[in-house]
């Protein structure tokens, strides 16, 4: 099923092809998906505007050569964002506390719940830190970026099996390293 | 607990633990928007359309691409047009009741690129067409903030500030959005960015020096006359202190002395006189004389003195302690009972002793054919130019001198150290620290630095040398001597303005990445604080964003004995023409001795900030009772009252309420004390009009102004007397050969 105003971006993305000066459309609708993102990866708030700037100037330049292959133009920045994050950061790692960006304010349960949940959710975050970088990548994606499994594909350069493993060895490999967790419901 | 169900995952995680894990990771999705700053939302899309426009005007049409190779492209346009004029037919044919053709909407404005914009005039946009007034004036964006009303003239848009005139040193981006329609209702392409820099307050001194040509060059100067008794063929021509007779050897080595205002020649040496000098108190004259030097007492006219060395003087001179005289082997003054040897020549190649400069501290002397100053207080030479150089004369005080080049007249210290370069000419330097430039057609006066030449007469002046007094000289015309006084000189600037003209040059030099240029305004510990290999500033920026301009932000007069004034300099770094973010130097410049030129002596710099987070500073003028700081943006009158102040050196709040209008924020009642320091502080709670912060606090320290004395910029700075301490020309300069 494509996505609801799939056809107008594709439209969007054909004259932005035949003509830079309408990128700027492109830009205004996914400008704030992807610096989220980005913020997300890198957690400060100067690198996360130098590397959106990148971003978008690399797909800017790229954009004649943009091939349509039916899956979201955001796969396509995401490509490029996943890239650049991987290089200017493989090196370096999250500074801030993760509790800062991930929400943990659930409301419902007594209080005691409440909390044991959210240090569940603390550490399950902190755990995704530390996988490898290709199933820390895919589970941001899907977790939080909630794209769908052709979309990661896109971004990560990789088959849709090929994510499908990165999710399941990260997922599983985050049950083995927290330990008790509470079973699913 | 309720989760959304994700089918994708179904497959995946089929275990209750993974989904349990899955459940627990979208729970701790991202809630908020991270931080975001829209000014670097907005600042990137507008450096996205710079750059896409750039991409657009480049785009190759799509028939070359069609038809390529290139050779098939004229045939590929053929058919292009044929397919245009067919669509524009079809159009024509189909467009029901409109009837029209919808043209492409041109944006263009003559400001647009442009670096020095003048302050009080509108924004002009011209469209190509009739466009709809209201949907295009709801679709301008301009940053920086700022208030604006629009008017129409045809198909010119008119944006004007409605605080007045446009902001100083600021860069405009006047977008024309997308939302922007066409009186038939088109649309624009795509937003449009006329991007320009506005210039300073006022204009900033001129870089380089320009000739001023004299309303009206004359053929006669004042009080011009022949000295009859100067021979054809005299040299070590000179005047008494007090610039009433000018002495001189006969070719027939006869030492004379005529009066300067004309009369009977005076024989004081008869023959036998190769050099001559006379004492700075005016009271004595050294003769050197078949191998001896004879001190002769001007009034008595009887010698006084004689002196006679090993190996036999050559040239003579005088210093602050007395006579001096270069020989063979090095330059002797007087001791106790003997001789002492005060340097010595370097032991290889031919020497010749040329010239002591007035106060003696130095020699130039001729090494094979480098011209060579000889310190005889350190014995150390420093070679002047390159080989060939003729030494032209010295500074009065001794501190600076002239020599020839291909390019002209050098003004050097006498370190070696190059102040300006002067048109060629026969040069001579004033106690005034005017330069005098002769030549066979005419006579012009300039100053050291380079500055303010003047053309005071056509006509024959060969070889001027200016009288102690700094206002009649005499030269040679046709094989006479003459004597003539000069117009009074064109007004002096000012210490601030001689200072500012320093720092536009080293600026500029900076900004074209000429290093070895800018470093020729770098005194010793000007060079430490840009020296790269201590981790000092940088001298020449490189690399991207790049250094596009600058401005003077502040300056003042800090110091007198000697001259000194601070600066602060504002650097603006841009990527793709858009200024993008900025940093400040304080330039702390000295005049120094003898070329009287400034030269930087400290430098700091502030950190780097990014543009377009809030107002910014971009002119602060300072009077002793007032101090207006003047804005980029239009900014909320009620941010102001307790956000702009002004701080003494003790950190003491002077100065009363700040009144805001038209971007400018003045504060009165002050008492700014020359040469005190204060500082500018403008907090976080002052927002410009569209409810922006300033990003940080801003500080900028600043001097106090100079008292007011009637100067002659009108600023009231002291124009200051460099050579008040200077000693009388008691040395001549090279002597006339013709």
């Amino acid at each position: 099923m494509s996505d609801p105003g799939r056809d107008d971006e594709s439209d969007l993305v054909e004259r932005a092809k035949r003509d830079p000066r309408q990128f700027g459309a492109l830009y205004d609708r996914h400008f704030q998906q992807i610096y989220r993102f980005v913020y997300s990866r890198v957690r400060e708030q100067t690198a996360a505007e130098d590397v959106t700037s990148e971003i978008f100037m690399k797909a800017l330049k790229a954009m004649p050569r943009y091939q349509d292959t039916g899956r979201p133009f955001a796969a396509w920045l995401y490509q490029i964002a996943v890239n650049a994050i991987a290089d200017r950061y493989r090196t370096l790692r999250p500074s801030s506390p993760l509790e800062e960006f991930h929400d943990l304010s659930i409301g419902g349960p007594p209080l005691e719940e409440e909390a044991a949940h959210r240090d569940e959710i603390r550490r399950i975050w902190v755990l995704v830190e530390a996988l490898p970088a290709q199933q820390k990548t895919a589970l941001v994606l899907k977790f939080q970026e909630d794209m769908k499994i052709e979309d990661i594909a896109v971004a990560m350069g990789k088959t849709s099996g090929a994510v499908k493993l990165l999710i399941h060895r990260g997922v599983s490999r985050l049950r083995d390293e927290a330990g008790t967790l509470r079973p699913a419901e | 607990m309720s989760m959304h169900h994700d089918p994708e995952l179904d497959d995946i995680l089929q275990d209750g633990e993974l989904k349990h894990v899955a459940d627990l990771l979208r729970a701790g999705r991202m809630s908020e928007d991270p931080p975001l700053d829209d000014a670097f939302r907005s600042a990137l899309r507008r450096q996205l359309m710079n750059r896409a426009w750039g991409m657009g005007e480049r785009t190759v049409p799509w028939w070359r691409n069609a038809f390529g190779p290139a050779g098939l492209a004229w045939a590929g346009a053929a058919v292009g047009v044929i397919l245009i004029a067919a669509a524009v037919v079809f159009t024509a044919l189909t467009s029901g009741s409109t009837g029209s053709l919808t043209r492409d909407v041109l944006v263009t404005s003559p400001m647009n690129d442009q670096s020095a914009v003048r302050l009080q005039q509108p924004i002009l946009v011209n469209f190509n067409q009739p466009m709809d007034h209201a949907s295009t004036e709801s679709a301008v964006q301009i940053t920086p903030a700022t208030t604006v009303a629009f008017s129409w003239s045809a198909n010119t848009l008119s944006v004007q500030p409605t605080s007045g005139n446009l902001a100083p040193n600021t860069q405009y981006q006047v977008t024309i959005g997308p939302g922007a329609r066409t009186a038939s209702g088109g649309k624009l392409a795509g937003p449009k960015t006329i991007t320009f820099v506005t210039q300073p307050p006022t204009p900033s001194p001129s870089p380089t020096p320009t000739p001023v040509p004299s309303p009206s060059p004359r053929t006669q100067l004042p009080d011009q006359h022949q000295l009859p008794g100067i021979p054809t063929g005299a040299s070590d021509i000179q005047w008494s202190p007090d610039s009433s007779t000018v002495y001189f050897v006969t070719g027939k080595g006869a030492l004379d002395s005529v009066p300067a205002a004309g009369g009977d020649v005076t024989v004081l040496v008869p023959d036998g006189v190769t050099s001559a000098a006379v004492a700075p108190a005016g009271n004595r004259v050294a003769v050197l004389s078949n191998g001896k030097i004879d001190i002769l007492d001007l009034k008595a006219l009887v010698v006084t003195s004689e002196i006679s060395s090993t190996p036999t003087p050559l040239l003579v001179g005088w210093s602050k302690d007395g006579v001096e005289w270069a020989a063979a082997d090095g330059v002797y003054a007087e001791g106790t009972n003997l001789p002492v040897k005060l340097s010595s020549f370097p032991t290889s190649g031919s020497i010749v002793a040329i010239s002591f400069a007035p106060d003696g501290a130095h020699l130039a002397y001729s090494l094979d054919q480098s011209l060579q100053v000889l310190d005889l207080t350190t014995g150390k030479s420093v070679a002047l130019g390159l080989a060939g150089a003729q030494l032209l004369g010295w500074s009065p005080d001794g501190t600076g001198l002239m020599y020839s080049t291909a390019q002209g007249v050098v003004v050097s210290d006498v370190g070696g150290r190059t102040a300006a370069t002067l048109p060629a000419g026969e040069p001579s330097w004033s106690s005034q620290d005017e330069i005098l430039l002769g030549s066979d057609t005419d006579l012009w006066e300039v100053r050291p630095d380079g500055t303010g030449l003047t053309k005071l007469a056509e006509g024959t002046y060969h070889l001027p040398m200016w009288a102690p007094n700094g206002v009649t000289f005499i030269y040679i015309r046709g094989g006479a001597v003459f004597g003539a006084s000069t117009p009074a000189p064109p007004p002096r600037p000012s210490a601030l303005d001689a200072a500012a003209s320093a720092v536009n040059i080293f600026m500029l030099a900076r900004k074209n990445q000429d290093g070895v240029k800018a470093s020729a305004y770098l005194d010793e510990n000007g060079r430490k604080a840009y020296s790269s290999t201590s981790g000092g500033l940088n001298l020449v920026v490189t690399g991207d964003p790049s250094f596009s301009r600058y401005y003077l932000l502040t300056q003042s007069i800090t110091g007198d004995h000697p001259d000194t004034a601070q600066f602060v300099v504002r650097i603006v770094l841009s990527h793709d023409k858009l200024d993008v973010s900025t940093y400040e130097e304080t330039l702390t410049l000295v005049r120094t001795q003898g070329s009287q030129q400034f030269l930087i002596d400290q430098a700091a710099a502030g950190p780097l900030l990014t543009l377009g987070k809030g107002a910014e500073v971009v002119s602060v003028e300072v009077s002793p009772g007032t101090v207006k700081i003047t804005f980029d943006s239009d900014l909320k009158p009620e941010s102001v009252a307790t956000g702009v102040i002004i701080l003494d050196s003790k950190g003491k709040q002077v100065g009363g309420n700040p009144v805001y209008g038209n971007r400018t924020v003045t504060i009165s009642g002050l008492d700014l004390k020359p040469h005190a320091t204060y500082k500018l502080v403008v907090l976080p709670t002052v927002q410009d009009v569209g409810g922006t912060n300033i990003a940080a606090e801003y500080d900028l320290t600043f001097g106090g102004p100079a008292e007011a004395h009637g100067g002659a910029n009108g600023r009231g700075e002291q124009i200051p007397s460099p050579n008040s301490q200077a000693s009388p020309g008691a040395t001549p300069s090279p002597s006339p050969s013709s």
